[in-house]
């Protein structure tokens, strides 16, 4: 492989790193507080590119702009999700939820489909495709700017788990729900706030997602399965774990799809299968948020 | 408890167990073979959902890999018949059962070591890695472009195949159930930790009831691949079989004997009826039921239709607060 | 209220399973035509593509007094679920069309995979199975008697751009290809990359992504190496939109880009807008060749407005409409010369044929796929439209060439 195409690959894979990050981080703080898999993760970051589609196409916002709007909104209805639905059987033995969780993304996805239909959809704007060229190396803006939106809200939420009040409660309740409940933390509603976080999050990269690739309602599916890996390649303890997965997965994924492109899942996977036999709790972390 | 005369319960069991037997075997001759192909549909994922039920069900250990098994068992049936031997159907059936089995004892080894979440994602891998070995192993699988087996139109061939399967797997749960690896496997799923220390060896009968669930995955892999005649990594290496076997356990009651015979017979009864009601909205009244059952029902409805029987003999009230006892007990307030 | 609990416990305890009622039975006049199409999921635009197609041309002939068998006068009816892109559910639904609908004859789904697992199900009830959109030769070469190919297969699709790229730059010589690895677009690259050796290209790129691949970057950083004169895709719709958009992101500007699928859907233009620009696409037919044809329209353009007048939405016509239209063509051809609704007779007949259509001439090999009719090829220009531009004889308008690369285009 040349320098070029292989510093090519290397930027895509580090652009790429930005978008897994954040989902992956909605994804990771949901089963590090409250264990839980959520399947549906990737019917969220759908509803997100839909949102983020249609108030561009119909009212005319930037995308960019759509961005906070999505992240509300996915906020609120997670939020409901949660206090309504999931809390019902969180302490139920695991295959619950994670069954739950299943059923809710066939529903998510398919009522999408219903009212959307399936055509592909794209956000397409003035500055699509429009691209920093360092010497041979090509950086698309809307790329670029993903990995800053994304490495920034990826802070503010690190930043709101260890300074505010809402965010220790998050934790502490992740660490040790029965001390929590003492100290006069309403775990029902943290987590909802949890669970709500995760979504939001998951929403803004939907939106980000609607500018860099034709999307449809099964756009989900791939990217909870990615969630899945970088959790478990980067541990869950911390938000600085979900960066250093997503990192390392955006790489991998990268660099075997450039070789061997039809074996990279096969590849992904073979990897995580020996990373949870070798070192389950990942490359740096721990089990739990702490 | 010794075992002594069956009781009323047992009785009534083992009698509507009976007629339903009859019933299915004189069936063919009532209908007409696309509802035929609708019940076997329903033998082959009552076959998957019990062999997951002996993993995921007595064992506690929720495999979320199994249609793997059933992918191997559908392409060694097929590569076997039509292979330069021509192995009939049943040898190359049963090769690829036993094939199924062997790699769930090398790939059960290392994985089953994990637990929990993480033992789900491993068999998912898994599941998917040999997805993908299929679809590009071109020279011995005919990637994605898919193998097609002889042709052979007699639905009664893969009905009365299927049930005797079914049979046949009941008979081994209940055999299984009664014997040391069953109580091993409850003792497992209960608490392993006090289970090694009682003596017993945990691997094994994990790698066992894993095992198991692969055979019988592979031969109702066999027996699809045979009736749908063509054979591709997509369709039958997909997430969704092993999600039917996992909802049809539940739904009929893990750790039972019937439960996945009978959560099989609903679930493919649901299905067919959304299907010519609500063609578009299908998956998701689908997975609206999963919810509803999961919130509702998770230890199934055969705890229901047992403790019906006391209702009926009126020794038991039925209470709808019962359906939300589970809730009761899992929520977080 | 212990009645009421044991009622209830009755209730569950009674849960047998209802035989499903079919359908009503078919009115004796009407040779009923079944199929299983892709109405929602991935494929779901071109499955609404090809059911269009089948519907009209089906109501062109009973407008016309029906298909004619012996002596008799028969409606047509077109009966059709949707299996939702999934091919499990097409062979279900087959099934269903084939016991329970009891249908006379079959038409394809869309796509080959899907018509892949059909072929065996009409085979296995010798029902003839007339596919119009499904082109991998794969399907064909398992010697089954029962299933026809009225489209031009797969290897045939990329072969047009290549042809008019050779005569309009003698110079071009390298050809990077990417293929969706799945059966159809499998045979789509290796059919490109056979005739571009054929007639002097260098293949120097030829790669395989999986389905449903979300990103492409990888591969197309190689490709940019490589730096070739033309790029071709054998994707459907998604991919090759994905293709294109990545293309731009990493500024990969070949001479001359083409796409098996996709440049033909009026999705194309709306996803891409002008990023559509100068693109090839194949087709199996346009509206602007000058076939003249034994059947209901007799030229393409007739057929086009006759369709337009009828579907009004459309604005073009993608080629899966019209050969929709002509699988039932066939069918009417060849029940009119077999005389009987027996399925091994008529199935005879369809062998038979040897036509001359709107859609092109339709005769079938020994494989029962038709080779006799070849792939056009289309542009989409700056100016918004789409125009036929291979072969050249029939070409609406001269191709663009070469494309401009991407930093050097006036954005729209």
């Amino acid at each position: 492989m040349n320098p070029v195409e292989f510093g090519q690959i290397a930027v895509n894979a580090v652009l790429l790193s930005g978008i897994l990050a954040l989902v992956a981080l909605g994804f990771s703080l949901v089963w590090g507080i409250m264990n839980i898999v959520n399947l549906s993760h990737g019917a969220f970051v759908v509803l997100g590119a839909y949102l983020t589609f249609y108030l561009h196409e119909l009212v005319g916002l930037d995308p960019f702009i759509t961005i906070p709007i999505g992240m509300v909104v996915l906020f609120l209805v997670g939020f409901v999700v949660q206090r309504v639905l999931i809390n019902q059987v969180i302490r139920a033995p695991l295959l619950a939820t994670f069954l739950l969780t299943f059923g809710l993304e066939i529903l998510i996805v398919n009522l999408v489909n219903y009212f959307f239909k399936a055509d592909l959809r794209s956000v397409t704007t003035r500055y699509t495709g429009a691209g920093l060229s360092l010497g041979p190396l090509r950086i698309p803006y809307i790329r670029l700017a993903a990995l800053f939106i994304s490495f920034a809200l990826v802070a503010v939420t690190a930043v709101f788990l260890r300074a505010t009040r809402p965010g220790r409660a998050i934790r502490a309740t992740g660490m040790d729900i029965d001390a929590a409940r003492l100290t006069g933390v309403k775990v029902a509603q943290i987590y909802a706030l949890t669970f709500a976080i995760g979504t939001s999050l998951a929403g803004a990269a939907g939106s980000l997602l609607s500018m860099i690739v034709p999307f449809d309602p099964n756009l989900g599916g791939t990217y909870t399965q990615r969630a899945f890996v970088i959790c478990v390649l980067g541990g869950l303890g911390d938000v600085g774990n979900v960066i250093l997965g997503a990192i390392l997965y955006a790489f991998v994924d990268v660099f075997v799809g450039a070789r061997l492109p039809e074996m990279s899942q096969a590849f992904t996977f073979g990897v995580l299968v020996l990373l949870l036999i070798l070192r389950p709790q990942g490359i740096a972390g721990k089990k739990f948020y702490a | 408890m010794p075992e002594q005369r069956p009781t009323l319960r047992q009785w009534i069991g083992l009698t509507v167990t009976g007629l339903v037997l009859i019933g299915m075997l004189i069936l063919p001759g009532y209908q007409s073979p696309y509802d035929l192909l609708t019940y076997t549909r329903f033998l082959v994922l009552a076959l998957m959902a019990q062999g997951w039920n002996l993993i995921g069900g007595f064992t506690g250990y929720a495999a979320f890999g199994n249609v793997g098994f059933f992918g191997v068992g559908a392409y060694t049936t097929g590569l076997l018949m039509l292979s330069k031997w021509h192995v009939p159907f049943f040898p190359a059936l049963f090769s690829g059962a036993v094939l199924a089995g062997l790699i769930a004892v090398l790939i059960g080894l290392p994985v089953l070591r994990l637990k929990g979440h993480y033992f789900a994602i491993a068999t998912l891998g898994v599941a998917e890695a040999f997805r993908q070995i299929a679809d590009t192993w071109d020279s011995v699988t005919q990637g994605s472009t898919g193998i097609d087996l002889p042709v052979r139109t007699d639905g009664e061939f893969f009905y009365y195949s299927a049930l005797a399967f079914v049979v046949l797997g009941i008979l081994v749960t209940i055999a299984l159930k009664r014997s040391k690896i069953g109580y091993a496997w409850v003792a497992i799923r209960g608490d392993q930790e006090a289970a090694k220390m009682l003596g017993i060896n945990t691997t094994a009968m994990k790698v066992l009831a894993f095992a198991f669930s692969a055979v019988f995955a592979a031969i109702a892999g066999g027996l699809t691949a045979y009736q749908n005649i063509h054979v591709t990594p997509g369709d039958f290496f997909q997430l969704e079989y092993t999600l039917q076997m996992i909802i049809a356990t539940i739904i009929g009651g893990t750790g039972t004997i019937l439960g996945p015979v009978l959560g099989a017979g609903v679930y493919q009864l649901l299905s067919t009826y959304v299907w010519t009601r609500f063609l578009e909205l299908h998956p998701t009244v689908l997975g609206f039921i999963i919810i509803v059952f999961i919130i509702f029902l998770p230890r199934g409805l055969m705890p229901v239709l047992t403790g019906s029987i006391d209702v009926l003999r009126g020794r038991r009230r039925f209470r709808w607060q019962a359906l939300l006892a589970n809730v009761r007990a899992h929520r977080v307030t | 209220m212990r009645l009421v609990s044991r009622l209830a416990s009755l209730l569950v305890l009674g849960l047998g399973s209802a035989p499903i009622l079919s359908l009503p039975a078919i009115a004796d006049d009407t040779i009923v035509f079944g199929a299983a199409i892709s109405i929602t999921g991935k494929t779901a635009k071109e499955g609404e593509y090809t059911r269009d197609g089948y519907q009209f041309a089906i109501d062109t002939i009973n407008q016309m007094g029906g298909i004619k068998v012996g002596n008799k006068s028969y409606k047509a009816a077109l009966k059709y679920y949707d299996d939702e892109s999934k091919s499990e559910r097409t062979a279900q639904l087959f099934e269903k069309l084939v016991n329970a609908d009891k249908v006379n004859f079959l038409l394809g789904p869309y796509a080959s995979a899907p018509t892949a697992t059909a072929a065996p199900i009409a085979e296995k009830y010798r029902i003839p199975m007339v596919e119009a959109n499904g082109s991998a030769e794969s399907i064909f070469n398992k010697g089954y008697r029962y299933s026809f190919m009225v489209l031009s297969p797969a290897k045939l699709y990329l072969q047009g751009v290549l042809d008019l790229v050779k005569s309009l730059d003698p110079a071009a010589k390298t050809v990077a290809i990417l293929g969706e690895n799945e059966p159809f677009s499998k045979e789509v690259a290796q059919g490109a990359a056979e005739h571009a050796k054929e007639i002097g290209f260098d293949v120097v790129y030829h790669e395989l992504y999986p389905s449903n691949t979300q990103d492409v970057s990888s591969l197309l950083t190689n490709v940019k190496a490589k730096s070739p004169h033309i790029l071709l895709g054998a994707g459907h719709l998604q991919d090759s939109l994905l293709v294109v958009k990545q293309s731009k992101d990493l500024g990969v500007s070949p001479r001359a880009m083409g796409f098996s699928v996709g440049p033909s859907s009026p999705e194309f233009r709306a996803n891409l807008k002008s990023d559509g620009d100068y693109i090839f696409g194949a087709t199996q037919w346009t509206s602007a060749l000058r076939y003249v044809g034994d059947d209901p329209w007799k030229t393409p353009q007739a057929y086009a407005q006759a369709f337009k007048a009828k579907y009004p939405a459309y604005s073009v016509i993608p080629y899966q409409v019209a050969e929709s239209s002509a699988a039932v063509i066939v069918y009417q051809r060849a029940l009119a010369n077999a005389g009987t609704l027996d399925p091994s007779k008529v199935r005879d007949a369809i062998a038979a044929l040897d036509i001359t259509t709107f859609y092109g001439r339709i005769k079938f090999d020994k494989r029962n796929v038709n080779i006799y009719k070849p792939m056009a090829a289309e542009q989409l220009q700056p100016d918004g439209n789409k125009y036929t531009v291979f072969p050249i004889e029939v070409a609406e308008k001269k191709a663009l060439y070469p494309m401009p690369p991407w930093g050097q285009r006036a954005n729209r």
